[in-house]
């Protein structure tokens, strides 16, 4: 007997249609056999599938069973395919049908309940954009995959939940979905308290490149001693950036789904990401890699902030291959047979002592370089990468005697400074409405002519400022964005020169 | 014009020929006129030299008078600053080379290099050809920077510095040290302090050099006149003592950093204060 179920393979964030045949049939030496391209973890189910329905006190068909995983020109890797086999084997020694319009997905565990698997997100928006009206994943998975609307989900404990659903039909299924939880509350979500703006001292140069940076998207680049705060102050920006909207989680959700980062019973990911990998993170680990490619870092970071704490301890293969996913947004990782784009949208802040010992230019401490190293350690960021960066700012460590004395002051909280973000974020949602674009940063130059007006005296300064230090026409473009977000958290409809000229401030030189 | 002079030629430096350990050979890139040797003061300094630095060497050859030669190593920091700004203030320039005379070291500096030739100056070694520098040829150099001059000002210099060294050597030979104050809160002034408590001398003012050498005639008019131009920028005046970062700025005058960021910008533009290392001084 021939029994189709329905299920999704993964590729990238992007998911195909599996069918799992599953076939009983009377006559053959006994045995469960699976083909389809099916990696070792899809083997390994026969195992976890045979054990289950032992363990559940079900009759495991002793006929000789074949299960193919169409398309067989796919490779099929993960544990989901357990319960669409499962549910096979269930229909076809039973004589049920399977429910239509459904997927199924989901691990099953050797004493026949469900485990949590990776992807449930995946499959609900499978769902709902090819025209599913049930999802059955494990109960753990349900919230995750009931996060669209539109797609009913069922939580499946165990096999013997699976079979009470089979038997009972459309209408026990239709009684025990889950339509859609509610989208999250985001103002639920609590801020790190830890990471304020009220907790640094000074820095305000620093802080205010913070502002500009959560406000517009923008890239920073902080160079400075050690001990004078850079790390604290990449840390303290998620508290400045909005959260995330409906859209953007569900782009973060779906990427976080995928590897298998969303605990059990969570649902929509409502924190934007940080990330701060270490600088020996590989080549493959930043931008993502594998036979079937796997997001990387700068994936994980998306709609989030990516933070490169000593960025010069980076391999340069590494810093390199930022380049162009900094610039569209997207990385596109091909291997042999595939290639998949990942989206990788994030503010990279990164952080870098001006020379190996890190006192270059420290007032108290002597920097034990010679000119050489640091020559080399600064060339190191090569142009092209820190051209790419919107702001440079330098920072200095807080006198000591300014510490202890107690009279130095911290400025702003995160929260005010946020009000101010989230006001200049929403002109920009405004003014972008039309245009697939979030923020100031990822204006094109045909959006820079559009919003990006100014007078004469303006422009003519800008040109001093490219002529005096050397700036590339890349580096003029992004003075117009940042000029803007200035402008947009001052609320103003065109940029004014004091926004060119304080934007200025963040792309003369850092080095040397 | 190339060529060399030996220890036993009657156009060899005397105030050289005078120190201990003088080279026997001396090569040479550039005019040779017995007259550059007559007046001659060594400014060194670190390599590492701060904006407070860069400020006092161009204060102090902007007072100079004329005939004095400005002797130096060729380094990046103090001595290249000190070449560029002889070359500006035209004041002839020796540059004693650590390396062979066909070598321009450190790399990038040819400009600086054949202008020093161009406006008569000299470009000096005891080691011909393209000699690689060791370690051990850098305080070699500084003994003929030393043996060269009439008196070494020292701008900045940490302890165990090039610096010292140099000066201790002219005061072993009986030259006059200078030194420059400095900030007690920088690791440029410790060297200083410790070579005025054996033998240099504390100056603050170029003309003090001027008269060592005993030229009267012309004092120049300071370019620090930017004290008596009575500045109406506050920006410009909290920057004319001490340099410093936006956020010093910000808290010394109660401003927003966005609003500091603003003018600065403007005087980046006016040429009225430079930046380095994140830090502004008024030019």
């Amino acid at each position: 007997m021939l029994v189709k179920v329905k299920s999704i393979a993964t590729r990238g964030i992007q998911s195909l249609a599996v069918d799992v045949e599953v076939n009983v049939s009377s006559r053959g030496i006994p045995c469960l056999e699976i083909i389809g391209l099916a990696d070792k973890s899809v083997d390994e189910s026969k195992g976890r599938v045979r054990t289950a329905f032992q363990n559940s006190g079900l009759d495991f068909p002793n006929k000789k069973i074949t299960v193919n995983l169409a398309p067989a020109d796919i490779s099929k890797e993960g544990s989901l395919y357990d319960l669409p086999i499962a549910t096979g084997l269930l229909c076809a020694t039973l004589g049920l049908d399977v429910p239509e319009e459904s997927l199924f997905f989901g691990e099953l565990s050797f004493d026949g309940t469900l485990r949590h698997t990776k992807g449930a997100f995946l499959l609900s928006i499978y769902a709902k954009e090819n025209g599913f009206k049930r999802v059955f994943v494990p109960t753990s998975c349900a919230n995750e995959a009931s996060s669209i609307e539109g797609v009913s989900v069922i939580g499946i404990d165990n096999l013997n939940y699976l079979v009470d659903c089979l038997r009972g039909g459309e209408n026990f299924i239709d009684r025990v979905c889950i339509k859609n939880t509610p989208t999250p509350q985001t103002d639920e979500v609590k801020l790190r308290e830890d990471f304020d703006f009220s907790n640094i001292i000074d820095q305000f140069q620093a802080k205010r490149a913070l502002e500009i940076c959560a406000a517009g998207g923008h890239n920073l680049i902080m160079v400075g001693p050690p001990g004078s705060g850079k790390t604290m102050l990449a840390k303290s920006l998620v508290s400045l950036l909005p959260y995330l909207s409906f859209e953007e989680a569900v782009e973060v959700t779906k990427i976080y789904s995928l590897v298998g980062k969303i605990p059990p019973n969570c649902g929509l990911v409502k924190e934007r990401p940080f990330r701060s990998p270490h600088h020996t993170t590989s080549y493959a680990g930043m931008i993502g890699g594998g036979s079937i490619p796997f997001p990387g870092e700068i994936t994980l970071a998306h709609r989030g902030v990516l933070f490169m704490d000593e960025f010069n301890e980076f391999p340069r293969i590494v810093v390199e291959s930022l380049r162009q996913p900094m610039e569209s947004g997207v990385v596109t990782v091909s291997r042999s047979k595939i290639s998949v784009d990942f989206p990788s949208r994030f503010i990279l802040i990164a952080s870098s002592n001006p020379c190996p010992c890190g006192f270059y230019g420290d007032p108290k401490k002597e920097c034990r370089c010679n000119e050489n190293r640091i020559k080399n350690y600064q060339a190191k960021l090569s142009g092209p990468i820190l051209d790419r960066i919107d702001l440079h700012v330098n920072v200095l460590p807080v006198e000591r005697n300014r510490l202890l004395k107690g009279d130095a002051s911290v400025g702003e909280s995160s929260k005010s400074v946020r009000d101010r973000v989230l006001r200049a974020r929403e002109i920009q949602e405004n003014r972008f409405k039309k245009d697939r674009v979030f923020s100031n940063s990822e204006m094109s130059n045909k959006h820079i002519g559009k919003y990006c007006r100014m007078n004469d005296d303006c422009e003519t300064l800008l040109l001093q400022a490219v002529e005096k230090f050397g700036l590339s026409t890349r580096a003029y473009f992004k003075l117009i964005k940042i000029s803007r977000t200035i402008a947009d958290l001052e609320g103003k409809d065109n940029i004014e020169i004091s926004h060119i000229a304080e934007a200025v401030q963040y792309r003369s030189k850092i080095f040397l | 014009m190339a060529g060399w002079v030996s220890i036993s030629d009657y156009e060899y430096p005397e105030g050289l020929r005078n120190s201990p350990n003088p080279p026997r050979i001396l090569f040479y890139k550039g005019n040779w006129r017995p007259e550059i040797f007559d007046n001659c003061l060594a400014v060194v300094g670190s390599r590492k030299m701060s904006l407070y630095g860069k400020k006092v060497v161009s204060e102090i050859i902007s007072v100079l008078s004329k005939k004095i030669t400005i002797v130096s190593g060729f380094m990046t920091g103090v001595d290249m600053e000190a070449h560029v700004q002889a070359l500006k203030f035209g004041l002839s320039t020796i540059a004693v080379m650590p390396c062979g005379i066909d070598l321009i070291h450190p790399r990038g500096n040819d400009f600086t290099y054949n202008e020093i030739i161009k406006k008569n100056g000299l470009i000096m070694s005891e080691y011909e050809s393209l000699f690689q520098p060791k370690i051990w040829t850098y305080p070699r150099r500084n003994r003929i920077v030393a043996g060269l001059s009439k008196a070494v000002l020292v701008i900045e210099a940490s302890v165990n510095s090039g610096s010292l060294i140099t000066a201790r050597l002219a005061n072993s030979c009986k030259r006059k040290v200078f030194v420059i104050p400095g900030s007690i809160f920088s690791n440029l002034t410790e060297g200083k302090v410790q070579i005025s408590k054996d033998f240099a001398e504390f100056i603050y003012s170029g003309l003090e050099i001027n008269e060592f050498f005993n030229f009267f005639e012309d004092s120049v008019s300071s370019k620090s006149s930017i004290e008596k131009r009575e500045n109406t920028n506050e920006i410009l005046r909290a920057l004319e003592n001490d340099s410093m970062a936006v956020d010093d700025l910000s808290r010394k005058l109660g401003r927003e950093v966005s609003d500091i960021n603003r003018e600065l910008t403007i005087l980046l533009l006016k040429n009225e204060v430079t930046e380095k290392e994140g830090k502004f001084y008024a030019c």
